[in-house]
């Protein structure tokens, strides 16, 4: 259902004119929808040129899917525009609640994990995936709390969801080691209890450790437990469209393009056949 | 209905309380955080607090660079400080965050004392939006050769949507331009009203330049969809009539140079 598209990037602005100078050997790119909901100027520019070269996925950071306020309909026919003009491989955003009563945090909100707020998402999923008129991708997102409320763990709420509007997920294996140390449960537990066929995309990020905790940075290089994470992980899973998505402290385009193909090492074994094909069963 | 609104009771009041807590308006989000490990209930929210200021704090300081070197660190701590609070986001987008920041600035003691500060604020605004405004096929002389004589006095020009054209009493541009290559700024009041052009050029930078009153006359003229005639209507005070027609020509040849004029929309 979900092509795998191979080992990707996300898409930002330091790198725009090298990419299409230079063409480097990237399988795909990922924009951030909200950077293009603009009616032109350099990011339009360079879009237009990469996306003729590059399949491309959307991910948004501002659908609130998780509230309980009226969805923002202003916002899904933007987003509904810009799929049209990008024609995207598929669209994500993020299990969070951003805004409430019309005030956004820019910040991805956790749900407390209660059968409220999965009745909730489940009729809001199909709701927007109605209104879009596809199929949405939803991300796990990193936390620092949780809610007394909260009835079940994460991965059973993710789980459930699943179950009940059949939407699928783009799993940050990041997101999943942050809450597992932050919440500390076994992030393998959690990894093993979402079904493997409802994994879309996976990302692959750095944090910083403070010891006590884990924050979700995305502006370093994906550290070594992130990386035996997601090769533990890709052993059961199979080949799913992968990237590495920094999102501050941006490095040479470079330097991403080695933590790609260490990527592409770790799970070559695993995914692909000695003639580079992808294995099956 | 009720029912509705009762079963979302728990749900909307975390998501309501939590917005409080990001906003630093009284809430007791604290009391539905589950005790957990080393790192006190407190502390968790903190990570959302500090987490919300920075972000957003960020923002301001990306779009308003110039804008801080003239305030300096603690001022900046400040206004960023104020218009946090008075000006949440109400966008999906943090490129709009800082559009009432202008506004903030000219209403807000101590800032409002200083109009230099709204303007260099609404000068870097002006070029955000340059820099996003909409595409638009430019203008070429080609175009202009091909028509007949007859039409030019009907003639309409057309302004790129990326062009703006403001006036300061203030050295705001001047000062922005002085901080942007780390020079001092000159005195904030000129005691003199200066135009300028700000635009996109056709590789995409976005420019400016100072305009005196006549070309500032003449683009908002265009800007107000007045035709030719009514452009060279304009000049006639100051100019011989026989010099008025190639004046005009001269800077409509200019403006196309620089990518300021669009094919009819
Ligand atoms: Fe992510």
């Amino acid at each position: 259902m979900h092509p795998f598209l191979g080992f990707g990037l996300g898409l930002r602005s330091s790198h725009f004119e090298e990419i299409i100078t230079t063409k480097p050997d990237i399988d795909w790119f990922e924009i951030i929808s909200e950077n293009y909901m603009v009616e032109g100027g350099k990011p339009w520019y360079y879009l237009e040129k990469i996306r003729a070269d590059y399949p491309i996925v959307m991910h948004g950071v501002s659908m609130s899917i998780g509230s309980v306020e009226p969805l923002n309909l202003q916002y899904l026919d933007k987003l509904k525009q810009l799929a049209h003009k990008v024609e995207p491989k598929w669209i994500s955003d993020h299990l969070c609640f951003t805004s409430v009563g019309g005030i956004n945090s820019h910040d991805l909100l956790p749900m407390p994990y209660t059968q409220e707020a999965l009745t909730h998402l489940s009729a809001r999923i199909t709701q927007v995936q109605e209104y879009l008129g596809r199929e949405m991708i939803f991300e796990n997102v990193s936390s620092y709390l949780t809610y007394k409320e909260s009835q079940m763990p994460e991965w059973i709420f993710l789980a459930e969801l699943s179950k009940s509007t059949g939407c699928k997920f783009l799993m940050d294996v990041n997101n999943v080691y942050v809450s597992a140390r932050n919440h500390d449960f076994d992030p393998m537990e959690y990894l093993n209890a979402i079904p493997h066929t409802s994994i879309a995309q996976i990302h692959l990020a750095g944090h910083q450790d403070f010891g006590t905790h884990v924050i979700d940075t995305h502006d370093e290089d994906v550290p070594n437990p992130v990386w035996d994470l997601f090769r533990q992980y890709a052993t059961s899973l199979g080949p799913t469209s992968t990237m590495i998505e920094r999102d501050g402290n941006i490095p040479p385009l470079s330097s991403l393009l080695n933590e790609l193909s260490y990527a592409k090492s770790l799970v070559g074994d695993i995914w692909f056949n000695e003639q580079g094909n992808i294995k099956h069963g | 209905m009720n029912k509705v609104i009762l079963s979302m009771a728990n749900l909307a009041n975390i998501q309501q309380q939590f917005m409080d807590l990001l906003q630093n308006k009284p809430n007791d989000l604290i009391k539905h955080i589950a005790k957990q490990g080393e790192l006190k209930a407190s502390e968790r929210l903190s990570i959302y607090q500090n987490a919300y200021t920075i972000r957003l704090t960020g923002v301001l300081e990306q779009d308003h660079e110039q804008l801080g070197k003239y305030l300096g660190d603690t001022l900046f701590d400040k206004m960023v400080a104020g218009y946090l609070k008075c000006y949440p986001s109400q966008n999906t987008s943090l490129r709009e965050y800082g559009d009432n920041l202008p506004v903030f600035l000219s209403k807000t003691p101590p800032f409002k004392q200083h109009v230099i500060l709204a303007d260099i604020a609404f000068f870097e605004r002006l070029l955000l939006k340059a820099f996003d405004a909409k595409e638009a096929e430019t203008l070429t002389s080609q175009i202009l050769e091909s028509l007949k004589e007859t039409d030019w006095p009907l003639l309409v020009l057309n302004l790129h949507p990326s062009v703006h054209l403001i006036s300061f009493e203030t050295s705001a541009v001047e000062s922005f331009q002085a901080l942007k290559n780390d020079k001092t700024p000159p005195s904030a009041n000129t005691n003199k009203i200066r135009h300028w052009l700000i635009w996109r050029t056709p590789d995409k930078r976005t420019e400016y330049r100072s305009i005196d009153q006549e070309e500032f006359i003449l683009l908002n003229l265009i800007k107000e969809k007045k035709n030719f005639s009514a452009l060279c209507q304009s000049l006639t005070k100051a100019h011989k009539p026989e010099t008025i027609a190639p004046l005009l020509i001269n800077y409509i040849n200019v403006w196309l140079s620089q990518g300021l004029l669009i094919k009819h929309t």
